[in-house]
């Protein structure tokens, strides 16, 4: 759009579009699927729903992660790096990482093919679609398949990132209508303790980590001493827990772990 | 550089989004970057308040210093019904950019806060509201920022505007302490001193500190050669002054 067209008046048609645009709006459906787009750090991603929509906390999980490559004590660091992402949704965190991170490559999961397809989709766009494998798999029922194909093709990764579907099955009722009505419940729901796909995550991680490989999980607040309770009656997991980081509104959000290194 | 309306309600934002487009046009005459950090519009098309980064070769603060303080436009509003000259002012603040060695802001200092719901937060919510505000609470300075989506870049933007407003607290008040340095500070010391007229009917610009009139309004506001030659002249002038004050205070051999 050139500058001087900020001047001219709106035409019918666009008055039509934008009208159509607002209905859906009054409809409670969320402003990122009315215009089909959002920022997500440094980027612009496509948004359709019911996939789920980034939220402003996991643009900080991206930071974590980064700052722990920077740092050279990180034993994973290499010249190429691997990593998975569990419940891909839009692809953010992914793109957002291999977009920063260049020499890097993600493997991507998600149980919807809706999510699939708009993080293909989006990876295109970004032009990171060679270094990631986007697959719809779920965790929870084909944790087997996706141990075999990240041994066979990928070797061990240097760690695991995931903003996994931690709303408490209780919390939610309290959930907004933009969210009930628009996101994809599979992205949100927990089960009663949030925890279902965290552990999933946390039993899959010793199989395809490298000795020290972290885990970068975003997590409802209460989750944090949830996971190191659950962690200490899980030793044969062999996975210690690093660290609680909060989140700009200081509430506890991000969790680190990492795996034991093997004797 | 920041810009805000003075007197003059709407007239006086429309003024000020004119000279914020100027000094756009004017960074790119010179080829320096102009990052825009916040911009609050009014409803007829003016701009209440604004703040832009400026970054280049060649002198950006040496330039854009003199224009630091009130700017005033005679002329007749667009809202005016009955033809009558209206005098508004408009605000022009210039901060140096700190590099990163000469402030160092300890992030204990900082109280960051945003609209993000005070429950669960996260996939619990979804709101669109990434606005940021930092406040510095030693020194009780604000800055915000709601441009963009990001919220993790409305916070870069609004700590950007936050080291800016700190360090030019800290340079006025090393600067406040000295006499000599006071009387050299050509319309940089302070909001209330109108550096600078444009009267619309007269076609003029007249900059009252060095008493340069210039006429062409249009091709004044296109922040090119006639703003550029304004600026010249004021810094010579300005150099001027301050060897004849150097001279002056050199005590007698």
């Amino acid at each position: 759009m050139r500058s001087e067209q900020i001047f001219w008046p709106v035409s019918a048609d666009q008055k039509d579009r934008i009208w159509q645009l607002c209905k859906k709006r009054l409809q409670r459906m969320p402003i990122q699927y009315v215009i089909e787009e959002w920022d997500f750090r440094e980027l612009t991603l496509k948004m359709k729903p019911p996939v789920f929509i980034p939220r402003p906390e996991t643009e900080e999980l991206v930071n974590l992660v980064l700052e722990e490559f920077s740092q050279s004590s990180y034993p994973g660091k290499n010249p190429t790096s691997i990593f998975l992402e569990v419940g891909c949704g839009s692809g953010a965190l992914s793109i957002s990482l291999l977009h920063s991170l260049p020499q890097s490559h993600a493997v991507a999961i998600d149980k919807s093919v809706d999510a699939i397809k708009l993080s293909l989709e989006n990876a295109e766009r970004l032009n990171v679609h060679t270094r990631a494998e986007i697959l719809q798999l779920d965790i929870l029922t084909d944790a087997e398949e996706l141990l075999l194909l990240l041994t066979q093709k990928y070797g061990l990764l240097d760690f695991i990132i995931s903003n996994p579907p931690y709303v408490f099955q209780e919390d939610f009722i309290h959930l907004a209508a933009e969210i009930l009505n628009y996101e994809d419940h599979g992205a949100l729901n927990g089960g009663y303790d949030g925890m279902q796909v965290i552990k999933a995550i946390l039993c899959l991680a010793p199989h395809v980590l490298k000795d020290c490989g972290k885990i970068f999980l975003e997590v409802d607040p209460c989750h944090p001493d949830m996971i190191q309770e659950w962690l200490q009656v899980q030793p044969s997991l062999g996975l210690d827990y690093i660290a609680t980081i909060q989140d700009f509104c200081g509430k506890p959000r991000f969790c680190v772990l990492q795996k034991s290194m093997q004797m | 550089m920041e810009v805000t309306a003075g007197i003059g309600g709407q007239e006086a934002m429309l003024f000020t989004a004119e000279m914020f487009d100027m000094y756009q046009s004017y960074a790119s005459f010179k080829k320096w970057s102009f990052e825009i950090l916040e911009y609050y519009p009014s409803e007829l098309g003016g701009l209440r308040h604004a703040a832009a980064s400026i970054s280049g070769q060649h002198e950006v603060y040496k330039h854009l210093k003199y224009e630091g303080g009130v700017h005033r436009v005679q002329r007749v509003p667009k809202t005016e019904k009955q033809g009558r000259i209206h005098t508004s002012t408009m605000t022009v603040a210039i901060l140096p950019q700190p590099s990163e060695i000469d402030l160092t802001i300890n992030p204990k200092d900082l109280r960051i806060e945003t609209k993000r719901a005070s429950g669960a937060g996260g996939q619990h919510v979804n709101t669109t509201d990434s606005a940021v505000r930092i406040v510095h609470i030693p020194t009780g300075v604000v800055s915000e920022c709601q441009q963009e989506r990001s919220q993790i870049k409305n916070k870069e933007k609004a700590l950007k505007v936050l080291r800016a407003r700190l360090y030019s607290k800290k340079l006025e008040e090393e600067m406040n302490k000295r006499q000599s340095v006071r009387k050299m500070q050509v319309g940089t010391k302070g909001r209330s001193e109108k550096i600078r007229t444009y009267n619309f009917p007269q076609d003029r610009i007249t900059d009252h500190r060095v008493n340069k009139t210039v006429h062409d309004i249009k091709g004044f506001l296109l922040g090119e050669d006639l703003l550029d030659e304004m600026i010249q002249s004021i810094r010579e002038y300005t150099d001027h002054e301050m060897l004849k004050e150097l001279l002056e205070n050199i005590p007698a051999q």
